[in-house]
């Protein structure tokens, strides 16, 4: 019985346990819903998740532990060198698992009649698995062909052992919902825990989830760090990594032009969107407000790269020939302006929309408390509404400042790839996320400080933010206490 | 009959203050207030009465233009400050307002500090030349609202964390440290308790020797004790409006009696 089958079996038997669990529990008190401690409808739903839940847990459990159980079953085919090494033993257990799956395909395409899969011989194997569209790469060795024929006997038992087991505990779990289903019996309460439950379960998937980034990153920067003295990383002058060896891998370049970057990008969005946001949310009619905004939102479905091809082609050359030339400031086309400022473009809509919708939630009575002091619209913008709604504006800020910390394709084609410290903004400079890209692609070997330093730049960046973040929080819920 | 004729003689030395001719006041479709005529006289205090929904609200609001804020509201008729229409093109309704304040139903104070609630109208306005000054409006202030015992020691501390009659009082001292001409109270007490309730209708009675006062209320007694006038709302029409001694004891339409009859009887 395939995964799809099975929930669907189990869906059906949920659904007889509600129909079972609410008609016996209305039978018991004669039909009158007085007497009972909970709706009808929660003993209903409490017997469809007694016999959903455990069943579901019991197929998941299985579903992870069965190709576990069957590789250390299946590795005694394999020679002791192979099983001994884990980089071998991996690749031998693909090699099996392809041939066990096509061995099923052939079968079910007839290539293989059924019972003669035990005994077809090693050398067959991969002409017969070619005629339905499996191709090996090489023959097939005696033992490969033992583990995977074990595989798929194995796996074949598994399946409906699986099956069995799932419906007998879906069963076991409506029959002891019906058992505990009486009129006094709790039932709202037991429902509602599961929904706890499943409430609880979904805040920890991504809180589980940034553990497990930061887990892996960990490890590897710890290796970094192990070959590349971490003073020399945090505080180094130089970036220039050399495939070849003797690589300085000093990050501050790349700091600084990560931030020098997010301040010029912040300094065009936060300014304009705010204002755009002040427009939309304060003087605009309806109407004008119905064609701005959502023209306004349009830049936020425009892709990264076609930014990128705006700063590449009009900004970059535009900041040079009239600005950075005329200054005797340079002549780079790409420079921390060019990316700054189209960065803080893209963010213009997150922050004009975000605060929109902050500022429309500020009360009309704190307008109208000011209004009838005989304040003007400005006024009341700027020492009512605005402080009213600047812990909202101020996550709104954070938000696309981590996102402009992030940019990468922009930077590349807008700043470049040089790591420079300068103060000169007209430069070419670039960012951590540009490095991690460069440091991972093309050519890598997973044990080299080349390689390794972009984990430690991850690392660095996902602090940075992060302090971001708690900082945000502070100004917030300083502000808070202060007005609330 | 000599004591009614030497009220009405006093209340005849005031000029107008506020003259409101054939109001009519349409939210949308919805006729909400329909040719109403009010001369509210300069140095009174005047009561608004009537049951919910009657309209009292939406002719306070006309009164300083408060009802432009609201898209959907149209004005017509003609309303004058000291002769001067205020619905006139010349007029800056934020001129207007600063004129005739404005104490709203439900209190609305910032999120400010309690100081800086009192003093935003007096900085808006420019009323002060010095830090000193301001102290002393926003003190004396609080004082005549009756808050200034509660709030002396935390004067810094947000005005949204004072209690919900606590708040209306801020209000209170907000709208009257601009100094307006006219003070609009939109049931200043509905929140407040029999104490700070006197302390309010002591100040009310107070700011009639320096300007002209309208209240709406609710409460008959509270009309009968603070107001030397009463106007009496009913179905967005202005039933009957007088002296308010004489719609209390005398009233001259049906429904005035039966609605005074029913609220204190
Ligand atoms: N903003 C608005 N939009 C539409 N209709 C409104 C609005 N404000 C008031 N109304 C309507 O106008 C009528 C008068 O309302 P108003 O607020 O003036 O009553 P009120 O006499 O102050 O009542 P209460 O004593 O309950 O405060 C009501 O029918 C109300 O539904
Ligand atoms: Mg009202």
């Amino acid at each position: 019985m395939s995964v799809l089958l099975l929930l669907a079996v189990m869906a059906a038997i949920g659904a007889a346990g509600y129909i079972f669990c609410r008609g016996r529990v209305m039978a018991q008190v004669g039909g009158n819903p007085r007497e009972l401690h909970s709706l009808p409808g929660y003993y209903g739903w409490n017997g469809a998740i007694m016999a959903t839940l455990p069943a579901l847990a019991v197929m998941v459990v299985w579903l992870i532990a069965q190709p576990l159980i069957l590789e250390s079953r299946v590795v005694s085919h394999l020679p002791e060198a192979t099983a001994a090494e884990p980089a071998a033993r991996k690749l031998a257990m693909a090699d099996i698992r392809r041939v066990a799956s096509g061995l099923d395909l052939a079968v079910a395409g007839g290539a293989i009649p059924a019972q003669d899969v035990a005994t077809i011989s090693p050398g067959e194997v991969r002409a017969r698995l070619g005629t339905v569209g499996v191709a090996l790469g090489s023959d097939v060795t005696p033992e490969t062909l033992a583990a995977a024929i074990t595989w798929r006997d194995q796996a074949r038992s598994g399946l409906i052992g699986r099956s069995v087991v799932v419906i007998l505990v879906a069963l076991a779990g409506l029959a002891y919902a019906l058992m505990a289903t009486k009129p006094d019996f709790r039932a709202r309460n037991r429902v509602e825990k599961v929904v706890l439950g499943g409430l609880i379960a979904a805040s920890t998937v991504a809180i589980l989830t940034t553990v497990g980034i930061v887990a892996s990153m960990l490890s590897e920067s710890f290796e970094f760090f192990g070959m590349y003295p971490w003073t020399e990383f945090f505080f180094g002058v130089t970036w220039s990594p050399n495939f070849s060896g003797g690589s300085t891998f000093g990050f501050l370049p790349l700091l600084w032009g990560t931030l020098y970057i997010t301040l010029v990008a912040m300094l065009v969005a936060v300014p304009l969107g705010l204002f755009a946001a002040i427009y939309l949310a304060e003087y605009a009619s309806p109407r004008a407000r119905s064609v701005i905004k959502p023209l306004i939102e349009v830049i936020a479905g425009i892709p990264t790269v076609v930014f990128g091809i705006f700063a590449l082609i009009t900004v970059g050359p535009f900041l040079r020939d009239w600005l950075a030339q005329p200054l005797g400031l340079g002549n780079s086309g790409s420079s921390v302006m060019t990316a700054g400022i189209v960065i803080g473009i893209l963010n213009i809509p997150y922050i004009s929309s975000l605060s929109d919708d902050i500022i429309n939630a500020v009360p009309q009575s704190l307008r109208d408390g000011s209004f009838g002091l005989g304040a003007t619209k400005s006024e009341t913008v700027r020492q009512v509404v605005l402080p009213a709604a600047l812990p909202g504006i101020v996550g709104a800020g954070l938000m696309a400042t981590s996102r402009a910390i992030g940019e990468t394709m922009i930077v590349v084609m807008g700043a470049g790839a040089a790591a420079k410290l300068s103060l000169n903004p007209f430069e070419a400079m670039t960012t951590m996320t540009v490095k991690i890209v460069g440091q991972l692609t093309g050519d890598t070997d997973f044990g080299s400080p080349e390689t390794l330093v972009a984990f430690a730049l991850g690392m660095t960046l996902f602090v940075i933010t992060l302090c971001l973040n708690i900082l945000a929080l502070y100004v917030v819920r300083k502000y808070r206490e202060q007005y609330e | 009959m000599n004591d009614m004729r030497i009220v009405e003689r006093t209340v005849d030395t005031h000029d107008v203050k506020i003259d409101a001719k054939d109001v009519n006041v349409h939210y949308g479709t919805s006729h909400a207030l329909k040719g109403v005529s009010v001369a509210i006289p300069d140095k009174t205090v005047t009561a608004f009465i009537g049951p919910s929904g009657c309209g009292k609200s939406t002719f306070l609001r006309c009164l300083n233009r408060m009802n432009d804020t609201i898209a959907s509201c149209r004005v017509d008729g003609l309303i004058a400050l000291d002769g001067e229409d205020i619905y006139d093109r010349r007029v800056d309704p934020v001129q207007l307002r600063a004129k005739v304040g404005m104490v709203f139903q439900k209190p609305n104070p910032f999120p400010k500090s309690i100081y800086d609630n009192v003093s935003y109208g007096p900085k808006i306005h420019g009323l002060t030349r010095n830090k000193a000054e301001l102290d002393e409006i926003v003190e004396s202030c609080l004082k005549k609202a009756a808050l200034w015992n509660e709030v002396k020691d935390r004067l810094h501390s947000p005005g949204t964390g004072l209690s919900g009659g606590q708040q209306q009082r801020l209000c209170i001292a907000r709208a009257i440290a601009t100094s307006p001409e006219v003070l609009l109270m939109d049931e200043p007490c509905s929140a407040l308790d029999p104490i700070a309730t006197a302390q309010v209708e002591e100040l009310i009675d107070e700011l009639r020797s320096s300007f002209s006062v309208v209240i709406v209320t609710h409460s008959m007694q509270q009309a009968a004790r603070v107001s030397q006038r009463t106007a009496f709302f009913h179905l967005g029409n202005l039933v009957e409006y007088g002296e308010t001694g004489q719609i209390f004891t005398s009233p001259q339409d049906p429904r005035t009696e039966s609605y005074i009859s029913g609220r204190i009887g």
